[in-house]
Parts: structure tokens; C-alpha cells; sequence
């Protein structure tokens, strides 16, 4: 909004100054001669207005793009160089055509009206370019200065109507005149910009002043000498020569100044330039800390870099990795060279106190004469990377030449290891939590072939509902459930639990599935089939590992059940509202592999009749805890089961898991929970 | 919170390992850490005395698993005693008494390795 509105301002400018360049060109139509005073002070004014505005426009130009300051130079230079063609020109028609001012016709007035605006536009751009200079890399408000120099141009330019109404106060004229020199040479003092130069374009900038002072020099002899140019400028308007005068003055003295201050600036233009270096080098590595998360890209850079900051031939980068310090880039140097340097000046045992370290070719005499390599280094700088006060890495660069490390350098490479560490650090932990991301992503993979393993759906039966329920405590867990037909009339049911939690429960338990698919199609007989269970886990489960299972085949015409349990909490039948536990002696699966399993397990016969409920469930339920750290316990499911025994199997399930949602509210869930139920229905009735 | 806490008693020949607090898949190490030391240092008769634990998970359950059969291959075994009724039901549930002792008593459990030897 704001750029805009500044904007319109602009082009306004821009109309203005083109109107007042008309109505000019107008009054010297209407006015060729304006010897009246009259006449001759509108007209000054006039010119005075059209070169003010327009210096006003270009102002706001100038100001709205970011111009080079050698560039600007370049403008001023060029521009001030068709001041001299325009001029040379102009003289040179004139002379030839010799055409006396007074009798001149139309087409040669139009002609030298023409040059002058363009010399007004040309000067008013010489002088809004070194106004720009002027005011380029100020750290204060200096338009203080500026301000007061032009008033004083002002002066100088209107002086010339006392001039005109007696020549005798000439001294007026020539003591603003004096007064606008001192201002000008005051003001062309500020240069500071220079220094802020490469040195490639501070050799530039004093061969552009040399040809600025000369031009303007040209250029000022033409119009203050006596001459036809400055014969027509004056007829025109003597304020516009004055104002001329001026700004041609102050090119040379400003091209003056720029031409010593370069040269004495030029000694130390590579020191700047160096340490400009250094900051854009660290300023680079800042955008590598928050931009590359890359850590060997990053580590590559660094080591790039090191040998920028400091002029160094070679350098490398060490990582700490466990106890080991691993080379992780290198920079114009062998890998084997750097790996064997490294362990060398580490063996020596160096005070790392004073941050950097410099080893001389001297201290690596032990090394050269060992090492096959052709070693040319002459000194090498270390420092350390810190990282909670404890050593996570080396940083190193070499030179070849006989110069040695000096105060700087140890700064720049000390720094450069500090934030080379931060640095590291960061990749290090970015890589760390995408790895802890890739982990979880698997676990979400995980979660998801739990899920395809476990059924579907629960078999859909005419007398029998059945409903099931597996919520593991992590992403996966070790609990298990499945259905299976037997034929047309049994069913068999399995709930298992292996011991621990999480992925290692899973992957068993995925083993577990395996086995109780296949082998239930083999053996119908419950007993014999956890027998055999319990044989193949022998070679799979380790010793501490066990796995409780209750498995029953139920006979969907008679409603016969048997049973066989190992280790596994007891089922729970409620009819009429009476519960019973169904608890057949068995060992969990795993704890023995002798005839001890076998002789521990013992079948139950059961019936289920009308509208009985069977419940079958992992401890995670009897074990859910709340937050006083008490169990949620074996009564309350029973009695949540015997309370509800009129509902369907998934409501019940509903409302065991709603109840003990409600008991562990602030206790997080600490096992996996498995709920399976079977209600048979009466629809006889 | 969940605190664990296991002792080693010399009673004779024969090591009691006095478990306290709750015993799950977090503190479970602590114990096999004192298991595989008793292995190291020969010594195969255990007592784990359970006066003081409140609660065992599978996990701490799997330990003694790990380190019966080499003790008892040994002859040494590991006796459990002094366990009150909940933990003892955890072990009851998945048929531990068909394969370990229980013992009301530490002593009792610790007479009879000496009856046997």
C-alpha cells in the first residue's frame, strides 16, 4: 500500500517536472528575449523549478533500486562525458554555421533550447548520482549536510538577479559561490563506501576517478571559459550556468577524493576482503546449520569452508563415534594421508586448552620419516569440537607454504569449529528423529499385519453370537485370538497370551497363530492339540518366554464344550446370571517340555444351554491398574458379566471395556487386553 | 512409584534372595543380574524369599525360567517362599507349583536343601 501510494508520488513527480519543462519551453517561445527583470526572474525561477523538480524525481529513482556504488561512478562518468560531446557539439554547429546569438532564427533557438534541457537533465542526474554516493553506507542522517549545500546552490543560482540588477553585487554571487565550494568539498569527504569494495573494484574505481576528474575538468574548462557554449547557457539563463559550474566543480573534487582515498585504501583491500570472507563464510555455515540436515553434507562443507576462512591448502574433518574418531570429509587431501595424520598429532597429546592448536613440521618430523606419503605440509591448525564439555570432534587444516598461523586464523578456525559442532550436532539429532520417525513408521507396519493376522471377523452362526476384541498396550503386542471350523458342527476358539509385551510378544505371537492354525486342522482333541503346541514352541521360545492359552472346541448342534487350558486365566461361564469359573489344571506353554506339561494338563466337558454366556480374556483386563495402583481384578468382570448376562455378547463387551476404561482413566494401559465372548442364543423361543 | 529392590542372604550353603516391591519387565535385569552372578560363583541352591514383593509381571516370571534348569542341573534348584496370596496366584494360575516348591517358610525352604544333601 505504502509502495504504491510512494509510487503514484513518483510519477506525479515525473508529470510535474515534464509540465514545468513545457511551460519553459513555452515562456522561451513566447519570451526568445528576456532582458526585462521581470521576465528574467519568472524565467530564472522557472529554470530553477524544472531542475528542482526533476532532481526530485530522479531522487526517489535513485532511492527505489539498489545501485552498485560502482556503477553509479560509472553513470556519473558516462553521463559527464556527453555533457562533453552535447557541448563540443553544440559549439561546433554553432561556430560553423556562424550564426550571430542575437539574429538567430527560430529552428537554431528551438535547436539550442533543446541542448540545454538536455544538459539540465544530464547535470540533475550527475548531481542525484553523487548525492546517492553521498548518503551510501552513512550509519548517521548526514542530509543535513546535503540540505544545506543545496540551499546554498539556491543562493548561488538566484545571486545572479542582483548580478543582473547592478553587476556591482557581484560579491554576493561570488561569496555564496565560495561558500558552495566549501560545502561541496566538505561533503565529498564522504566516501566510506570504498572500503567495503573488493579489491578488484577498488583498482576499477581509481582508474573510472582518473578519467572523472579529467572529463569534468573538460567540462568545466568548456563552460566557464569563454566560449560560445557558455555564451548560449548564459543567454538562457546565467543561475542554470552557475548551477552548472557548481555540480561540474563538485565532480571533480569528488573524483579527487575518490581517487586517493582508493589508493589508500588499496594496501589494505585484501585484508578486507579476506575477513569479508571470513563473515560470509560463517554466515554460510549459519544458513548449512538451519538448512542442511544432510550430516556428510554438511561435514563436507565444513570442511570446504575451513580451508576458505583460513588459506588453507588442505583440511579434514574427525567424528567422534563411540570411543573412536572416525574421519568423516576431507578437503585437498588424501583419505588415507588425513586418517594417518590425524592419529599421529592425536597420539601426541596436545594441550587442547588454547582451543587451537597449531603443529609445525617440526613437531611432525617422527611422522614424515615413518609415512609413505609424500608429505607437504608445513604447519597444521586444530581445534576441537565441543559438544557438553566433552571432545565430539576434530577439526583440522593444513598449509603448505611457509606462512605461518597467525592470531586471525586461530580465531576463525576456533570459531569455525565451534559452529561446525553446534552444526554437527543438529544433523546428528535431525538424523536421529527421522530414524526414531522410519521406527515408528514400521511399528505402524507392524500394527497393521497384527491386525490382517488376527480375524476379520467372528464366524456369523444362527444360535451363537460371538464377539471379539484385541487391544494391545503398544503398537503391537503378544496376545492372541482365532476361530477356527472344525466341520459343519464344531468350532474351535483360542485365546493366547505370550508373556511380555510389544514386539518381541509379536513376533511370537505371530508364531503362535501359525501353530494353531495348522495344527487344529490335525487334532480336534484340545488336550492333544496344546500337547503338540507345546512340542513345536520347544525349538522356538527361549527359556524365559511362556505362553498361556485357552483353546475350545464347541459343538454348535449339542452345545457340548471341552476345554483345555495351559496357564492361561480362567474362562467364565454365567447362566442365569450365575458365574463359573472354567478353570481345567494345565502349565503355560513353555514351562516344561517334558511329560510334566503333558501330565498337568487335564480336558473339561462342559455344556452351554440357552442364552449361557462364555467369556474368555487375557490378564491385561484383570490386571489393568488405576491410579492408586490397584488391580482391576477378577469379581468385577464377574460381576459386570452375571450383571449383564441378558445382553448380546458385543454389549457386554461394550460394557467390560467402558468399565474399565472408566477404573484406569489415569493409569496408562500396561498390557495387551483380548476379550472374546460367545452367547448362545435361544431362537426357539 | 513401581520400586524394586533385591538382597542376597547367605543361609549356610544355600542363597536367599530376598525380592522386594514390584517385579516386571523394567526390573526384571536387576534380578537375572543376581541369578548370573550366583551362576558365576557356583552357587545353585536359591531361596527367593517373596515376604516383601507386591506385584510380578510375565516377565519377572520368565527369570526364574531362564536359571531353573541350569541349577538344577547342578543339584541346586530354586525354591520360592513366604509368598503372599496374590502373587501366589499369578504362579498358580500358569501351573508353576506342577514344577517349583512353595514354601510357607524361608527355613523350610532352606531345610530342605540341607535334608538333601
Amino acid at each position: 500500500m505504502k509502495f504504491n501510494l510512494q509510487k503514484i508520488a513518483r510519477s506525479r513527480k515525473l508529470e510535474y517536472s515534464i509540465f514545468v519543462f513545457i511551460l519553459l519551453f513555452l515562456y522561451n517561445i513566447v519570451f526568445p528575449m528576456h532582458d526585462v527583470l521581470v521576465l528574467f526572474i519568472i524565467h530564472e525561477m522557472l529554470v530553477f523549478a524544472a531542475a528542482f523538480i526533476l532532481f526530485e524525481y530522479l531522487k526517489d529513482f535513485f532511492t527505489s533500486r539498489m545501485v552498485q556504488p560502482i556503477s553509479l561512478v560509472l553513470n556519473i562518468g558516462i553521463f559527464a562525458a556527453v555533457i562533453f560531446l552535447v557541448a563540443s557539439i553544440t559549439k561546433f554547429t554553432l561556430s560553423s554555421n556562424n550564426i550571430n546569438i542575437e539574429t538567430r532564427n527560430f529552428i537554431s533557438a528551438l535547436f539550442s533550447i533543446l541542448a540545454i534541457f538536455i544538459l539540465i537533465g544530464i547535470v540533475i542526474f550527475i548531481f542525484s548520482s553523487l548525492r546517492e554516493l553521498f548518503f551510501l553506507r552513512q550509519k548517521k542522517d548526514p542530509s543535513v549536510y546535503m540540505n544545506t549545500m543545496l540551499v546554498f546552490f539556491m543562493f548561488t543560482f538566484f545571486s545572479n538577479i542582483f548580478v543582473k540588477i547592478n553587476p556591482e553585487y557581484d560579491f554576493i554571487k561570488e561569496s555564496f559561490y565560495v561558500v558552495s565550494i566549501i560545502l561541496i568539498s566538505l561533503n565529498s569527504l564522504r566516501v566510506s563506501w570504498i572500503g567495503f569494495l573488493p579489491k578488484k573494484q577498488k583498482v576499477y574505481l581509481i582508474l573510472i576517478s582518473v578519467v572523472l576528474i579529467l572529463v569534468f575538468s573538460f567540462n568545466f574548462g568548456m563552460i566557464s571559459g569563454d566560449d560560445s557554449f557558455e555564451t548560449i547557457v548564459v543567454s538562457f539563463s546565467p543561475g542554470l550556468l552557475t548551477l552548472i559550474n557548481l555540480i561540474m566543480l563538485y565532480g571533480i573534487i569528488f573524483s579527487t577524493v575518490l581517487f586517493f582515498t582508493t589508493l589508500f585504501h588499496l594496501p589494505t583491500a585484501e585484508a578486507f576482503d579476506r575477513k569479508r570472507e571470513e563473515v560470509s563464510s560463517l554466515i554460510d555455515l549459519t544458513k548449512l546449520i538451519t538448512q542442511v540436515f544432510d550430516f556428510k553434507e554438511l561435514a563436507e562443507s565444513v570442511t570446504l569452508l575451513t580451508s576458505k576462512i583460513c588459506n588453507s591448502d588442505a583440511s579434514w574433518l574427525v567424528i567422534k563415534q563411540g570411543d573412536e574418531f572416525e574421519l568423516k570429509s576431507v578437503n585437498n587431501i588424501g583419505y588415507l594421508e588425513a586418517d594417518e595424520l590425524t592419529k599421529f598429532i592425536l597420539g601426541q597429546k596436545y594441550d587442547m586448552d588454547e582451543g587451537v592448536t597449531i603443529v609445525t613440521r617440526h613437531n611432525l618430523a617422527p611422522f614424515v620419516k615413518n609415512s609413505n606419503s609424500q608429505f607437504n605440509f608445513d604447519s597444521i591448525a586444530f581445534s576441537c569440537l565441543m559438544h557438553h564439555e566433552d571432545i565430539s570432534g576434530y577439526l583440522f587444516a593444513a598449509r603448505s607454504l611457509e606462512i605461518k598461523y597467525d592470531d586471525d586464523d586461530r580465531k576463525a578456525i576456533s570459531a569455525f569449529a565451534n559452529y561446525a559442532a553446534v552444526a554437527l550436532e543438529n544433523a546428528k539429532l535431525i538424523e536421529e528423529s527421522i530414524e526414531k520417525e522410519r521406527m515408528e513408521k514400521e511399528l505402524d507396519v507392524a500394527r497393521e499385519i497384527q491386525r490382517k493376522i488376527l480375524p476379520h471377523q467372528v464366524p456369523e452362526l444362527d444360535e451363537y453370537q460371538f464377539s471379539a476384541l484385541f487391544i494391545p498396550a503398544f503398537e503391537v503386542g503378544g496376545d492372541y485370538y482365532d476361530f477356527f471350523k472344525l466341520d459343519e458342527e464344531n468350532y474351535a476358539v483360542v485365546v493366547a497370551d505370550v508373556s511380555g509385551k510389544g514386539i518381541s510378544a509379536a513376533f511370537i505371537m505371530a508364531e503362535v497363530k501359525g501353530i494353531f492354525g495348522s495344527l487344529s486342522k490335525i487334532f480336534s482333541n484340545p488336550k492333544e492339540l496344546l500337547v503338540r503346541v507345546n512340542d513345536v514352541l520347544k525349538d522356538t521360545l527361549d527359556r524365559k518366554t511362556f505362553v498361556t492359552s485357552i483353546y475350545y472346541v464347541i459343538n454348535i448342534k449339542t452345545g457340548k464344550l471341552s476345554f483345555a487350558r495351559s496357564g492361561h486365566t480362567p474362562a467364565l461361564l454365567c447362566s442365569n446370571g450365575v458365574i463359573q469359573k472354567i478353570q481345567p489344571p494345565g502349565i503355560g506353554l513353555g514351562l516344561d517340555y517334558g511329560i510334566s506339561f503333558e501330565n498337568s494338563l487335564k480336558e473339561m466337558e462342559i455344556s452351554l444351554n440357552y442364552n449361557d454366556i462364555l467369556v474368555l480374556y487375557s490378564d491385561g483386563i484383570p490386571e489393568s491398574k488405576n491410579s492408586n495402583f490397584e488391580d482391576f481384578g477378577y469379581e468385577r468382570i464377574e460381576k459386570i458379566v452375571s450383571d449383564s448376562c441378558h445382553l448380546s455378547a458385543s454389549e457386554i463387551s461394550n460394557k467390560i471395556m467402558t468399565e474399565l476404561t472408566t477404573f484406569s482413566l489415569d493409569n496408562s494401559q500396561h498390557d495387551d487386553i483380548t476379550l472374546v465372548i460367545l452367547k448362545r442364543l435361544n431362537n426357539n423361543k | 512409584m513401581a520400586d524394586f529392590n533385591v538382597n542376597l542372604r547367605g543361609v549356610g550353603s544355600v542363597s536367599v534372595i530376598d525380592v522386594k516391591g514390584y517385579l516386571d519387565a523394567h526390573t526384571a535385569p536387576e534380578l537375572e543380574n543376581m541369578f548370573s552372578k550366583l551362576i558365576t560363583d557356583k552357587q545353585f541352591k536359591v531361596v527367593v524369599n517373596f515376604d516383601q514383593l507386591n506385584y510380578i509381571s510375565s516377565a519377572g516370571l520368565g527369570v526364574f525360567m531362564a536359571f531353573v534348569e541350569q541349577m538344577r542341573d547342578n543339584q541346586g534348584d530354586i525354591k520360592f517362599s513366604n509368598m503372599n496370596d496374590s502373587v501366589y496366584n499369578i504362579f498358580d494360575l500358569l501351573g508353576f507349583p506342577v514344577l517349583y516348591e512353595f514354601y510357607k517358610d524361608e527355613k523350610e525352604a532352606v531345610n530342605k536343601f540341607s535334608n538333601l544333601s
